[in-house]
């Protein structure tokens, strides 16, 4: 006789079964959760570069938003990506501290770091753990010099942003019979401004311009009127500026009041060369030229996410979209890499001929963790608005040199 | 004297590494050290010989400066390249002195003539091309305790320990010392002391060295933790403020205040840091700290274990 209890009725075996699904159902639902890629945003949120910090912030997280929207990193079971957010306050103790912490939380990648001062530290901190880093914004060259296998930089540094400066100015100004033969350089007196500076004043004669003098000033400086009353007295044809965003601003408005009629006003990483500048001082800013990290304005993509930035309340400033670029390339690699390990993704980093971005660069291609392809955009600021008018591939509108005069 | 509390002291620290394992831990106990070297080189000057300095970073960024350059330039290793730095900055600082007191500048005027050394000391490096100017100066990669680049934190730990600990016996031996006791003088009363037969212009100038000397060491010892300098980082008035605080808020003219206020302040900042991703809330948070302990704590935290002891010897 078979005990009634234990016979299996279809109520009961469809019981079993809808809790059996239940019990090895769920953590095969869990398993195909992929485990988040967590990604170290190591930015100056505080302190005296707390905005340009604040930008590069947004644009990350932008990226970081995007990927995660569209499915994650689909090679890792659409694994999403996790913003660490810290904050470096512009101090190299400070980045390295972040750096650690991250690693302590298990970051697979890092994203940073706005100022050299802080990435030098920070990346040598991360390649102790071969962990990932892609470089932003930073512009020394020393950064990638190093021979540290675990960094990577998207955009051009120092050195090519001055080459495409000096080999633009010289096609602009050779085009209109070489109106400047003469120039003062004028730059702040940090890493920055000084390489910049140095790089130009030993560049700038292979264009036919001699260098009349270079100019330091210090961080911070609210008065230029004696700069500019100098600069009046040595009669540049043109004045190539190198400083960060207060100063840009300040000399170029001084030099403005006074009416110092210059062929050209160039700079090369120009601090202050934004829409801000151009929206709050449009007639200051007309017709001033910089090389600078710019958009392809021939991308709708960049076009659709300016106007994105531009619909919070915020600017469309190069840290915004050369930091989005930053988590997209490594995203990419990530995608080739097939896993998170440190090992396969520097090595996917290190061939990456990635080209889905809105920069005017080509493929990417690194040697020693630069990539080559990256490229500077010459541009002009208009009463209204920015255009590229350099190289013409990607130009909007034709540079307007000589600079007309006051008067 | 109580040996007691330096053995028992040492010994923690000596541990420290082999408890909290991680990087993360020991780049803490780095910090901690590192900061209570300054705070303490600081102390010496403004604590215990009452000579308060509000540019004590010329000290700082000569040390960095010159074990880097000799380092750069010369081919010097680091290792001797740390005594050239302190002897630099004893240098520096005796010089410093010397202009100083021969003139008679007492208190702020002296805090104020610090302060625009080390501004004067920043400029020069910006404008001089063999300090590598406003660029900074980077120091190659070479890994190895020969180089004084130990592949692990770890060996950094122990070398700023060192440091630290004869930064401490040093403000130990001063509370001992007949030289402490003149300091002490000065401090309290300058005329007075002079009038009891001591040469408050030598003793001045001596212990503006010694204190120079001692923050040498913990610049070249920035020079090589982080292998890389500019004229901002290392002369800069954050530096200056960051060791004032530590010795201001442990307890200025003690002993273990500088080791108390790098302690407190490196675990705020860190911990307001790790927990606080909205913008400036950690430096808030930082700062209202700050406000608190010296309002309700004006002599630093090293007053706290002072009430412990008394009401202990009282029961």
């Amino acid at each position: 006789m078979v005990n009634r209890k234990s016979r299996i009725t279809r109520r009961r075996f469809i019981g079993t079964a809808a809790a059996a699904s239940v019990v090895f159902g769920v953590p095969t639902l869990l398993r195909a959760q992929a485990k988040p890629i967590k990604v170290g945003l190591v930015h100056p949120i505080t302190g005296f570069l707390a905005y340009s910090g604040g930008q590069s912030r947004m644009g990350a997280m932008m990226a970081i938003d995007e990927i995660n929207a569209a499915g994650g990193i689909k090679s890792m079971g659409g694994a999403k990506l996790e913003a660490l957010l810290g904050d470096n306050q512009a101090k190299p103790e400070v980045g390295v501290s972040v750096v650690e912490q991250m690693q302590e939380a298990g970051v697979s990648a890092y994203i940073g770091c706005f100022s050299s001062a802080v990435a030098l530290p920070a990346t040598q901190a991360a390649a102790k753990y071969n962990t990932p880093f892609v470089i932003d914004v930073g512009a020394s060259d020393n950064i990638v010099n190093r021979g540290l296998k675990n960094v990577f930089r998207l955009k051009p540094g120092f050195n090519a942003c001055v080459d495409d400066a000096i080999l633009g100015l010289g096609e602009i100004n050779k085009s209109v019979g070489n109106p400047a033969k003469s120039a003062v350089l004028v730059h702040e007196e940090s890493e920055f401004g000084t390489g910049t500076a140095k790089l130009l004043a030993a560049k700038l004669p292979s264009i036919g311009v001699e260098v009349k003098e270079v100019m330091k000033h210090a961080n911070p400086t609210r008065d230029f009127a004696n700069l500019a009353l100098r600069i009046r007295g040595l009669k540049p044809d043109l004045l190539v500026m190198s400083n960060y965003q207060n100063e840009y601003v300040l000399l170029a408005r001084t030099l403005h009041q006074q009416k110092v009629d210059l062929v050209g006003m160039f700079s090369v990483l120009g601090g202050g060369f934004n829409y801000k500048f151009v929206k709050e001082l449009p007639d200051v800013a007309q017709n001033m030229i910089d090389t600078n990290h710019w958009f392809d304005p021939t991308n709708p993509r960049a076009q659709a996410m300016k106007k994105r930035v531009e619909a919070k309340g915020d600017l469309f400033t190069f840290e915004v979209y050369l930091s989005y670029n930053a988590v997209k390339f490594l995203a990419e690699g990530m995608t080739r890499a097939g896993s998170a390990d440190k090992e396969k993704v520097n090595a996917a980093l290190a061939s990456s001929t990635w080209s889905d971005h809105f920069m005017p660069y080509g493929p990417t291609s690194m040697v020693n963790g630069q990539n080559t392809g990256g490229k500077a955009a010459m541009l002009q600021a208009s009463k209204t608005d920015i255009d590229v008018i350099w190289p013409a591939k990607f130009a909007s509108a034709k540079p307007v040199f000589p600079k007309p005069k006051f008067t | 004297m109580n040996w007691k509390i330096p053995a028992a002291l040492l010994a923690a620290a000596l541990a420290y590494p082999f408890i909290f394992r991680s990087n993360f831990a020991i780049n803490f106990g780095v910090l901690v050290l590192f900061y209570a070297l300054i705070g303490q080189a600081w102390n010496i000057a403004g604590g215990y010989a009452g000579q308060l300095s509000f540019g004590h970073a010329v000290f700082f960024g000569t040390g960095a400066y010159c074990s880097t350059i000799l380092q750069l330039k010369l081919g010097w290793n680091p290792w001797p390249g740390l005594a050239a730095a302190a002897g630099a900055g004893a240098l520096v600082g005796a010089l410093i002195a010397a202009l100083s007191f021969r003139f008679g500048l007492r208190g702020s005027y002296f805090a104020l003539i610090t302060l625009a050394f080390a501004e004067v000391f920043r400029i020069l490096t910006n404008a001089v091309e063999f300090t590598g100017g406003g660029l900074g100066l980077l120091i190659p990669l070479k890994r190895g305790a020969a180089n004084f680049q130990f592949a692990e934190r770890i060996g950094f730990y122990y070398a700023i320990l060192a440091l630290a600990a004869l930064s401490i016996g040093i403000a130990i031996w001063l509370k001992r010392s007949r030289f402490g006791a003149q300091l002490a003088a000065i401090r309290e009363n300058e005329d007075a002391a002079r009038a009891l037969g001591i040469d408050t212009y030598r003793e001045k100038v001596k212990v503006m060295a010694l204190s120079g000397a001692l923050c040498a060491l913990g610049g070249s010892f920035y020079a090589q933790y982080y292998l890389y300098i500019d004229p901002t980082v290392v002369f800069g008035l954050d530096k200056s403020a960051e060791m004032l605080l530590v010795a201001m808020i442990g307890g200025t003219g003690t002993v273990y205040g500088p080791l108390i206020g790098s302690l407190l302040l490196t675990l705020v900042g860190e911990v307001t840091r790790a927990n606080t991703e909205a913008q400036g809330l950690s430096l808030i948070i930082y700062g209202s700290l700050l406000i608190l302990i010296i309002g309700f704590l004006p002599n630093g935290l090293v007053e706290l274990f002072k009430l412990r002891w008394r009401r202990k010897a009282r029961a």
